[in-house]
C-alpha cells in the first residue's frame, strides 16, 4: 500500500501551463520575448487509497517570442508521508503560428525533465521525461486545443520500470462576452483527458477524465482552476476519484 | 477673471502643440487581453512611447509617442514580432482622433 502511494508521486505529470492554455492539458502558448512569468500552483489528486497534494513555484522566461524556458519546484506530499521537493525544467518551442484578425493558431513542441529523490528509488534519483506536441486555436470567442504527451519514467527501487504514460487532451473553450483590454476576462473550458499506462507498470491501464475549468485574467495576471472527474477507468490498482488544480500567474 | 480665462486658453493651446505623434497599428493574432500584455510591455519599454491603447475587436494598437519621436515601420514590426503577433499595417494619426483602451 505504501509503495503504491509513493509510486503515485511519480505518476503525476508535470505540465508547463501558460495562459491561454488548458488547465490540465498542454497548450502551444509561449511567453513574449524577454518576458518573465511567476507561477504558483496547487494540485490535489484524491486517489482511493492515498491522496497527493503538490504545491509548486515556477519561473519562466521568454528567450524569444517562440521559445520559453521554465523551471519548476514542486513539493509533493501524500496523505500518508512527509513531502519531498522535486525539480523540473521544461522547454517549449512554438514552431508554427498563423495570425488573423482576432485569431491566432499555433503549434508547439515541448519537453520536460522532472527529477527528485523519490522514496520509490531510495538509492538515488529518478528522472521522468515528458515529450509533447500541442495545437491551439484562439479567437475572440472560441478556443480549441489538442495535445499529445508521452511520459517516460525512471526506474524504481528494485530497478523495475515504473510505466510510461501516453496522454491525449482535447479541449474546447468559450469567452461568452468578448472583453476589452483592461476588463476582467473569463474563458470557460471543458477538457477530455485520457491517460494510458503501459502494461509492465505497477498500475497499468487507461483512465479518462472530463474536466471543466476556468481562466480569469486581468491585464498581466491570471487565475486558472479546474477539476478532473473520472469518466472511465480500467486501472488494476488505485485510481483517482478526482483531481483539482489552482494556479496563479503573473507576467512581467 | 478674463485674465485667468485667457491664461487657461493659452495653456490648453500650448499642450496641444506639444502633443507627439500617434501610430495606429493593425495587428493580427490579438485574440485575448492577457496575451496582448506582451505588446504593451514591449512598446512601453521603447524610449519616447508615452501610452499604448488597444482595440481588440478591430485588431488595433494605438501608440502615442512624445514630440520629436519617430518610430519606423521596421522598428514597430520587430516589437510586435517579439510580442508574438503579426503587424499588418501602420498609420500615423492625429492625437485627438485616437480611441481604444487606455492602460
Amino acid at each position: 500500500m505504501t509503495r503504491i502511494a509513493l509510486l503515485i508521486l511519480l505518476l503525476l505529470p508535470s505540465t508547463a501551463v501558460l495562459a491561454h492554455d488548458p488547465v490540465f492539458g498542454l497548450g502551444p502558448h509561449t511567453l513574449f520575448k524577454q518576458g518573465i512569468e511567476v507561477h504558483v500552483g496547487a494540485d490535489r489528486d484524491a486517489a482511493r487509497n492515498a491522496g497527493t497534494t503538490i504545491t509548486s513555484l515556477e519561473l519562466a522566461y521568454g528567450l524569444s517570442a517562440n521559445w520559453t524556458l521554465r523551471g519548476r519546484l514542486p513539493y509533493v506530499r501524500t496523505d500518508r508521508h512527509d513531502g519531498e521537493t522535486q525539480m523540473a525544467l521544461a522547454s517549449k518551442y512554438r514552431f508554427w503560428r498563423r495570425d488573423g484578425l482576432g485569431v491566432q493558431q499555433s503549434a508547439s513542441a515541448f519537453v520536460n525533465l522532472q527529477s527528485g529523490a523519490s522514496a520509490a528509488a531510495r538509492s538515488g534519483y529518478t528522472t521522468n521525461t515528458t515529450f509533447g506536441l500541442a495545437y491551439g486555436y484562439e479567437s475572440r470567442r472560441w478556443y480549441r486545443w489538442a495535445a499529445l504527451r508521452y511520459l517516460n519514467k525512471g526506474k524504481g527501487d528494485s530497478g523495475q520500470r515504473l510505466g510510461d504514460i501516453l496522454f491525449l487532451d482535447l479541449v474546447a473553450g468559450i469567452r461568452f462576452r468578448p472583453t476589452h483590454y483592461l476588463e476582467p476576462d473569463w474563458v470557460w473550458m471543458l477538457e477530455l483527458n485520457g491517460e494510458r499506462t503501459r502494461r509492465h507498470a505497477p498500475n497499468p491501464g487507461e483512465q479518462w477524465f472530463v474536466s471543466p475549468g476556468l481562466m480569469w485574467t486581468l491585464r498581466n495576471f491570471a487565475i486558472k482552476t479546474g477539476v478532473q472527474l473520472p469518466l472511465w477507468s480500467n486501472l488494476q490498482n488505485a485510481h483517482s476519484r478526482y483531481r483539482a488544480r489552482l494556479e496563479l500567474e503573473w507576467h512581467f | 477673471m478674463k485674465i485667468l480665462l485667457f491664461c487657461l486658453v493659452l495653456l490648453a493651446g500650448s499642450q496641444a502643440l506639444a502633443a507627439g505623434t500617434q501610430y495606429q497599428l493593425r495587428v493580427d493574432g490579438l485574440a485575448c487581453p492577457f496575451c496582448s500584455y506582451g505588446i504593451e510591455k514591449k512598446l512601453m519599454q521603447t524610449p519616447g512611447v508615452e501610452n499604448v491603447k488597444f482595440d481588440l475587436e478591430q485588431g488595433l494598437v494605438i501608440v502615442s509617442v512624445a514630440q520629436g519621436i519617430h518610430l519606423s515601420e521596421e522598428q514597430l514590426d520587430a516589437l510586435i514580432k517579439d510580442a508574438g503577433f503579426s503587424l499588418r499595417g501602420v498609420r500615423e494619426i492625429p492625437a485627438a482622433r485616437a480611441g481604444g483602451d487606455r492602460p
